[in-house]
């Protein structure tokens, strides 16, 4: 992608002054989308991605460029005007890069670009035929198709030259249910760090019906009652809830600022014993996993909180320098035009002892949250607020009617406390996580758990 | 860039036309973190977007490899992609409207020409002066994004048009802290002159937005009067703007369609679309596709006028385009509520039990912009007898967005628009159900 003595004169030059770390980042992505709407192929579009960034560093103190030109001198000038940041003698060494390292931990059976595209075409139409034909009350869906071919090369002054291959696909399948006054959605939008054959690993209509049952099921739901009440989170995409409410504040991006509430927490009880959270970015082409992080050091398989208990933050390299403790292979960024920072990558809690018909059974009155939308959080104060795209009342231990609208708010500090119920039904399912560095595919996962008490909102007002 | 030879190969091919857009991007990124720099980026990069007609449909690419000896592998592209469309709406390369409206101050040299440590000076101070205001500030992180955009858009009917323009953002975020309670604060300015960055007042003003919410609790569950805050209601507009694309209106993804002409708000209310707004990096002469833009109102005393147009949502619709043809599909320039006659202090002086909402969390995912229902976390202020009581924190509202605009009871003069140039006062309402403890 750049000759390796282009790269070594690049990082030599950002190294002729006072910094102590330089890095070079090349990028080429070759990206096709593929939209389906109102019963047509409405836009099929290639994206040519190619940038190099160059990131310098003394100490934690960064500077960071980047260019779409793969030209020497463009490079050398970018290289030079960065070090200007930290003029001086140099302090380093001349780097000289050693063989480059490449890993195959996420093997692609058909890759996007070999795959005759009419296929995807038919993929997209079967998807959106199965959505359409689970109701007549369904009037619209949209369906995306996605997938890329990401190919980096990570070299810096610390050792590290790396070569990484990162294919990606998802499809997108948004139904819109409605009775002429009024309209609800439904979405379900699997991925995988896979090539095509990810769709012969799952039944495509089955995923195509499951956006198409919330959006009816919501329509024919009654207002959330609001108020303060135990929630059954479900398992799978209810993982969001630990990514924005906990997960965040994990990530030296914060904590190493002293700006997260789980700062200088290590080794303390931040939650139930019941829960153990884990960021796992090994898992075998799963969306979230890669080879190497986006600094060009191995994924890693990180338990984050044990029975309770913080064990480890995710930590990127520089902030590994502000905090005293080891990096933990988590720099990710979406693309060439962001610096690396600590970030998630497949975030799960892991299973508990329960089942979720006990979990239900045992619960008199409250929320099931079967299905939650996005959220946020500030991570400066813990506060978070999640929408609740499918849900349930609770009664006498029995899910009752379908309820739309509810929000769930609180802390992240107190939500993970109050967790008094985990089954045994772990799920993951994917996001695209926004951040500092840009946007990332992370996977969210649990199994079926309970908050003994949250706030919910509704617009029929409290019980 | 010269796109002659490329146009007369496509022409060869059996195009029937084709559109080139470069654009040129130069920007800079400061951040400071209690007093030390803790980030600085530079970067220049230049996007080539094509999009060519080939048998009545529309292939689309884009490239940052930007050299024409790949022209050949571009045009396979887009005719490969055009096969597969079977939309059978009609699509569009303009040939150009015979004027052009001249938008001043849209690009701003001296902007540019300041050197980079006036700049940094200006984050520092920033910085500084807000850590000074209160002991209780803890944390400040104090952003500065510069952006300089030149952008050609040249096609084989013969258009040929360029614009540049510039912009810079400062803002910063504060943590506040007291013994059992932490609180942050946000705000920013953005324009493409450095005069009007009042480092002093904004960092009173992001201060004082942390630091009255120290203590916030919530309150109970019930129907208050609620003054919702320029801040809250830009953010709720911004998440409803879809409403008004015609593009949304024809998919059947509107709750407007079928309305125009009708009342759907109070008659208090007026929504305009500007893109001759000065100093805004939405702003210009003509859009995506080329054509003019226009000023217009979407919505004029409570009544639906219209909504907005690219070339194809007008073809079917049988209209002109309004000239808001973005980024491939309809969007906003300057969109905002018409302020009107009530100073902010008024509205909460006549408020006997309520609620000022100045924060609306999550609105990416707490709303539904085609039904407008919403369920939103919320900060604010409780008010008893025209007096700010206390501030709240976790408490979310919901309600309708039009059943809001319904509500409305006074509109404020206090027009503020947000980073995506989204506008509107502060509007009294009736009330919104409220959900607490």
């Amino acid at each position: 992608m750049l000759e390796k003595q282009v790269i070594e004169r690049i990082i030599n030059a950002a190294l002729d002054s006072q910094a102590d770390f330089a890095e070079v980042f090349v990028e080429e992505k070759k990206q096709a989308h593929i939209m389906m709407q109102s019963n047509t192929i409405e836009d099929v579009i290639n994206q040519h991605k190619f940038g190099i960034g160059i990131r310098v560093a003394k100490g934690y103190h960064s500077v960071y460029g980047f260019t779409n030109s793969d030209q020497e001198t463009d490079l050398l000038k970018l290289a030079n005007d960065l070090a200007q940041s930290f003029a001086g003698d140099r302090i380093r060494e001349m780097v000289v890069l050693g063989d480059i390292q490449k890993g195959n931990k996420h093997p692609i059976v058909l890759f996007p670009d070999t795959v005759d595209v009419q296929k995807k075409v038919a993929l997209v139409k079967k998807a959106n035929k199965a959505a359409r034909a689970y109701s007549e009350e369904i009037t619209q869906v949209s369906v995306s198709y996605m997938d890329y071919v990401q190919n980096v090369l990570i070299a810096s002054s610390e050792n590290v030259y790396v070569e990484d291959q990162r294919v990606r696909t998802r499809l997108g399948i948004a139904s819109v249910a409605s009775d002429g006054t009024s309209m609800q959605t439904g979405f379900n939008g699997p991925g995988s760090h896979m090539g095509f054959e990810f769709y012969d690993t799952f039944d495509v209509q089955e995923a195509a019906k499951e956006a198409s049952r919330t959006a009816v099921t919501m329509l024919h739901a009654d207002e959330c009652p609001s108020g303060v009440m135990p929630v059954v989170i479900d398992n799978g995409f209810g993982g969001v809830i630990f990514h924005e409410a906990c997960g965040h504040s994990l990530e030296a991006t914060s904590v190493a600022k002293k700006a997260s509430v789980f700062s200088d927490k290590k080794d303390e009880k931040i939650a139930s014993t019941l829960v153990t959270a884990i960021d796992d970015g090994t898992i075998d082409n799963a969306w979230g996993s890669a080879n190497y992080d986006d600094e060009g050091h191995l994924q890693q398989k990180r338990t984050l909180i044990k029975d309770g208990v913080l064990t480890s933050y995710m930590i990127d390299y520089l902030n590994s320098k502000r905090m005293n403790d080891a990096p933990t292979g988590s720099g990710r960024r979406e693309s060439y035009r962001y610096a690396p920072t600590s970030r998630m990558s497949n975030t799960y809690i892991a299973n508990g002892e329960s089942t979720f018909e006990e979990i239900i059974s045992d619960t008199k009155y409250g929320l099931y949250a079967k299905k939650m939308g996005g959220g946020s959080v500030n991570p400066s104060t813990g506060d978070f607020n999640f929408a609740v795209m499918e849900g349930y009342m609770i009664r006498d231990g029995k899910i009752a009617e379908p309820v739309k609208g509810a929000t769930l708010i609180g802390t992240g500090k107190d939500a993970l406390l109050k967790v008094d119920k985990v089954a045994n039904n772990l799920l993951r399912a994917q996001g695209m996580c926004g951040s500092a560095s840009g946007s990332i595919p992370t996977d969210v996962g649990q199994p079926t758990l309970r908050v003994s008490s949250m706030t919910v909102g509704g617009r029929k007002g409290a019980n | 860039m010269q796109f002659k030879q490329l146009f007369d190969k496509a022409e060869a091919l059996g195009f029937e036309a084709i559109q080139a857009t470069l654009e040129h991007a130069e920007n800079i990124d400061l951040q400071v973190f209690n007093g030390e720099l803790e980030k600085h980026q530079m970067a220049d990069t230049k996007q080539l977007t094509l999009k060519a007609i080939y048998e009545g449909k529309m292939g689309k690419m884009t490239t940052e490899v930007i050299d024409l000896s790949h022209a050949d592998a571009w045009l396979d592209a887009l005719k490969n992609s055009s096969l597969l469309i079977e939309s059978k709406d009609e699509v569009f390369i303009y040939e150009g409207d015979a004027q052009y409206r001249n938008v001043d101050g849209l690009y701003n040299a001296e902007l540019s020409n300041t050197p980079i440590e006036a700049k940094m000076a200006k984050v520092f101070d920033l910085d500084k002066a807000i850590r000074n205001v209160d002991s209780r500030i803890t944390l400040s992180n104090t952003y500065y994004s510069e952006n300089r955009k030149k952008v050609w858009i040249q096609n084989s009917k013969g258009l040929n048009l360029e614009k540049e323009v510039n912009n810079a953002f400062l803002g910063a975020q504060m943590v506040a802290k007291s013994e059992d309670d932490s609180r942050s604060g946000f705000d920013y300015i953005q324009s493409n002159d450095m005069n009007d960055f009042d480092v002093n007042q904004l960092a009173q003003e992001i201060a004082e937005k942390g630091l009255s919410m120290l203590g916030a609790k919530s309150i109970p569950s019930g129907d208050y009067e609620i003054v919702l805050k320029n801040t809250a209601i830009t953010a709720l507009l911004q998440a409803h703007v879809g409403m008004f694309s015609a593009e949304s209106v024809q998919k059947g993804m509107s709750k407007l369609k079928s309305k125009v002409g009708h009342k759907i708000a109070n008659e208090l209310i007026s929504i305009v679309d500007d893109p001759f707004k000065p100093k805004s990096t939405r702003s210009g002469a003509f859009d995506d596709e080329g054509v003019a833009t226009t000023y217009k109102h979407l919505v004029e005393n409570g009544q639906l006028m219209g909504y907005m147009h690219n070339l194809k949502t007008a073809k079917k619709d049988d209209t002109s385009s309004t000239g808001n043809g973005f980024s491939g599909g309809v969007s906003t320039t300057n969109m905002y509520i018409q302020p009107g006659k009530s100073s902010y202090e008024e509205m909460i002086q006549t408020m006997k039990k309520g609620l000022i909402i100045d924060d609306l969390q999550g609105t990416h995912a707490g709303t539904n912009a085609i039904s407008g229902d919403f369920s939103l976390q919320a900060n604010g202020f409780y008010v008893e007898n025209g007096k700010i009581v206390k501030p709240v924190a976790l408490i979310t509202v919901a309600g309708n967005f039009l059943e809001l605009l319904e509500d409305v009871v006074a509109v404020g003069n206090d027009l503020k628009f947000n980073f995506a140039y989204i506008g509107a006062p502060s509007l009294k309402l009736k009330g919104l159900a409220v959900s607490g403890e």
